[in-house]
């Protein structure tokens, strides 16, 4: 069976994106060329820095635990810091974990830790530029492997330190595989067509993907497309085209309260929003040129957001636009 | 039921108005002369004894007071009723008629023809009309007053408040301190209404907690004023002034002109506010990051001249602003979301993810944290709070979204 090439060792957790993480480089879907290359820097026993730049869901994470797996063996917990920049508040908390973790020296053969610092393009320009002189102090006793979903968001100077792989997202047949791996293991009946909404509803990420389905399979062991979409669709800011259409219908007071409503119920970021919005706009029942236009206004008010204004009032600012577009003008 | 005070104490005649007596005398002469003048304008600001003026005035002649307003004078059926001649249903009984038509200020743009069918009213009326009025003075009224006499009723001196303070405390037989009372005269500025209504305010509050919501009033009221100035009143070079007399800073503002501009505007005029309101914001957000407090001219331009020059129909109407509501509703939620937050924070851990991520997860991991191996329940570590947050999740989806029917 093809299946042969990739089987994970099993570790005991319930959660299935863990029980399913792959922990040797043959598991992991989908990278082929990365996988080769990483491995062969491995097999020295030596890494450069590290970069992984890939959407989200594509196994930078689990590469990264890959390779200190088999850098240190059973060592790996000792030798080993996660660190999340986008939780981890300021570039100071940053640097005094780094500080604590590689004052001591590694356990084993290796000489030299490592850090896996994700979602580093969470960190400010300026907090980079601490955290590249932090890479440069620690640099005999310390490897970084950072993730990112952008690569452009990492200053050039830790971008110049680093050996930087670009991840693909999975294609079908990837995410199909490890859909019928797991399925077969759990004892899970789905058809291809339960496979194909898994797959749509999760945009080719692999995190997604098993999320999904361990969830439907709470539910029910035999798993329906139809289970699928049901799911997804209680979850995604489907009100959002709600919103919209109070909006186009001219009731803004409407469109306002409820909009306010949807993303303090769910805690739902501006950016999530406006994403929803950005794809609803298409399918609206207005005219193509109107279309056109709110969306111009709708990116315009995405990159305010970045920029860090007011979520609501940005938002509310992008409704009042569609109160005047649902009167044709 | 208790009367508030301000009706309680209400003069009942002439002689228990206080502090005006040239306007009574004129308005003795108008109603004995007329219909040499049909109609009377009664000029003045707030709480100087208008509505007073009138009642007595029907008291004394024992008429039947017909009270008009604004939309009134639009509408002939209504008209009609009160025009018509008491001839045709005479009797020995019927009294004589007052017509009042109540703070004509009310009249507005959006009324056109109001003040034209006031004055075709005046030409017509059998009856004395009393006409209020709180600024006669604005050109929209010129050819209204050249139809009627003018009474100009001037502001309350301090004594004459006071005297009517001491009045009423004597009659209800409290006490008040030196120092409230003082206050109470001071604030009045003249408007025996709103002094009454802070003596009752002092009298059930208590003195303490009456100081108290007096400052808090005043930055209402400032509030209030200034948004019904930068919505409603033509946009003139002054406006880039507007906040300075406001005890709040623009960030404070923002908030409630953000709550309030759809109150006031709607479709191009809502656009363009939201518009100017995005780009205040835009601004505030630059000062916060490059530190460059000079971008405030900005935020408080846009505020100010962008909110008033987003539409040019200019009116004057009444509207009850709202309170920002936008931070207690963040606080609320965040109260409801704690649950959930330091749940998928525990859960980012185990999984090696970042929060965040997790976040976006939310919605799929009630149904896989409910079915805890015993060593994942440990290394999750959910107190019992936490716990029960996860079954009602799980529960509450699976209702939501009818999910049972999906079981085997």
């Amino acid at each position: 069976m093809e299946t042969e090439s990739f089987i994970p060792r099993e570790n005991d957790s319930s959660i299935w994106t863990e029980k399913y993480r792959p922990d040797k480089f043959e598991g992991l879907v989908g990278q082929d060329e990365i996988v080769n290359k990483v491995q062969g820097l491995t097999k020295a026993m030596n890494i450069p820095h590290l970069l992984f730049a890939g959407p989200a869901g594509t196994g930078k994470s689990t590469l990264a635990l890959i390779v200190v797996k088999e850098l240190f063996g059973d060592t790996w917990k000792e030798n080993y810091l996660e660190l999340n920049a986008s939780d981890e508040r300021g570039i100071d908390v940053v640097r005094q974990k780094v500080k604590d973790f590689a004052r001591t020296k590694a356990l084993g053969n290796v000489p030299f830790k490592v850090i896996f610092l994700d979602e580093a393009d969470a960190l400010t320009k300026e907090a980079q530029q601490a955290l590249r002189r932090t890479m440069e102090n620690y640099t005999k006793t310390c490897r970084f492997v950072m993730s990112c979903n952008y690569s452009s968001k990492i200053i050039d100077p830790i971008q110049s330190r680093c050996v930087i792989f670009r991840f693909k997202l999975l294609e079908k047949k990837d995410i199909e595989k490890r859909i019928k791996f797991i399925a077969e293991r759990e004892k899970l009946q789905l058809s291809d067509a339960t496979i194909e909404a898994i797959y749509e509803a999760s945009e080719g990420d692999c995190r997604r993907t098993i999320n999904l389905l361990q969830a439907s399979a709470s539910i029910s062991p035999s798993i329906t497309s139809e289970l699928i979409q049901t799911l997804v669709a209680g979850a995604k800011p489907a009100e959002i085209k709600i919103v919209l259409e109070y909006a186009l219908s001219g009731d803004f007071l409407r469109a306002k309260e409820k909009l306010l409503d949807v993303m303090l119920k769910e805690s739902i970021s501006g950016t999530d929003v406006i994403k929803s919005i950005q794809k609803e706009v298409w399918n609206l029942q207005i005219e193509d040129e109107l279309k056109v236009r709110l969306t111009e206004k709708t990116g315009e008010i995405e990159f305010r957001l970045v920029e860090g204004s007011d979520e609501f009032i940005q938002l509310e600012a992008l409704l009042a636009s569609f109160v005047l577009a649902g009167k044709g003008v | 039921m208790r009367l508030p005070l301000i009706e309680k104490y209400r003069a009942a005649s002439f002689s228990e108005i206080k502090g005006q007596d040239l306007a009574i005398q004129d308005i003795r002469d108008f109603f004995e002369s007329f219909p040499k003048k049909r109609a009377i304008i009664l000029n003045g600001a707030v709480g100087t004894g208008k509505t007073s003026m009138v009642l007595a005035l029907a008291k004394e002649y024992d008429l039947e007071l017909f009270e008009l307003n604004a939309s009134d004078l639009r509408n002939k059926s209504s008209l009609e009723a009160v025009l018509k001649p008491s001839t045709q249903q005479s009797s020995l009984f019927q009294k004589g008629k007052l017509i009042l038509m109540d703070e004509a200020d009310g009249i507005t743009g959006s009324d056109r023809g109001g003040v034209s069918e006031l004055i075709r009213l005046i030409a017509e009326t059998q009856f004395p009309i009393v006409i209020t009025a709180n600024d006669i003075w604005q050109k929209k009224f010129s050819p209204l007053r050249q139809k009627c006499k003018i009474i100009n009723l001037k502001e309350l001196d301090e004594s004459v408040i006071r005297e009517i303070l001491y009045g009423v405390i004597d009659k209800e037989g409290k006490k008040l301190s030196q120092e409230t009372f003082d206050l109470i005269v001071k604030k009045s500025q003249g408007d025996a209404r709103a002094a009454l209504n802070d003596l009752e305010l002092a009298l059930n509050l208590g003195e303490g907690e009456f100081i108290n919501e007096l400052s808090e009033r005043e930055k209402r009221d400032d509030i209030f004023n200034v948004l019904k100035n930068v919505f409603q009143a033509p946009t003139d070079l002054g406006i880039v002034r507007a906040y300075d007399s406001v005890h709040m800073d623009l960030n404070e503002i923002s908030l409630w002109i953000e709550e309030n501009i759809p109150l006031e505007y709607k479709g191009e005029a809502l656009v363009k506010a939201y518009d100017a309101l995005s780009k205040a914001d835009i601004f505030k957000g630059r000062i916060y990051r490059q530190q460059h407090w000079r971008f405030l001219v900005y935020q408080n331009f846009f505020l100010s001249a962008g909110i008033s020059s987003a539409t040019k129909v200019k009116y004057n109407k009444f509207t009850k602003y709202q309170k920002p509501s936008r931070i207690l509703k963040i606080w609320l939620a965040n109260q409801r979301n704690a649950k959930r937050k330091s749940v998928m924070g525990k859960c980012a851990r185990l999984c090696h993810m970042s929060k965040k991520k997790m976040m976006k997860e939310a919605f799929l991991m009630p149904f896989i944290l409910s079915e805890l191996g015993d060593r994942d329940k440990a290394r999750l570590d959910l107190d019992e709070k936490e716990a029960a947050y996860i079954e009602d999740k799980k529960v509450s989806l699976i209702l939501a979204n009818g999910l049972n029917r999906f079981r085997v």
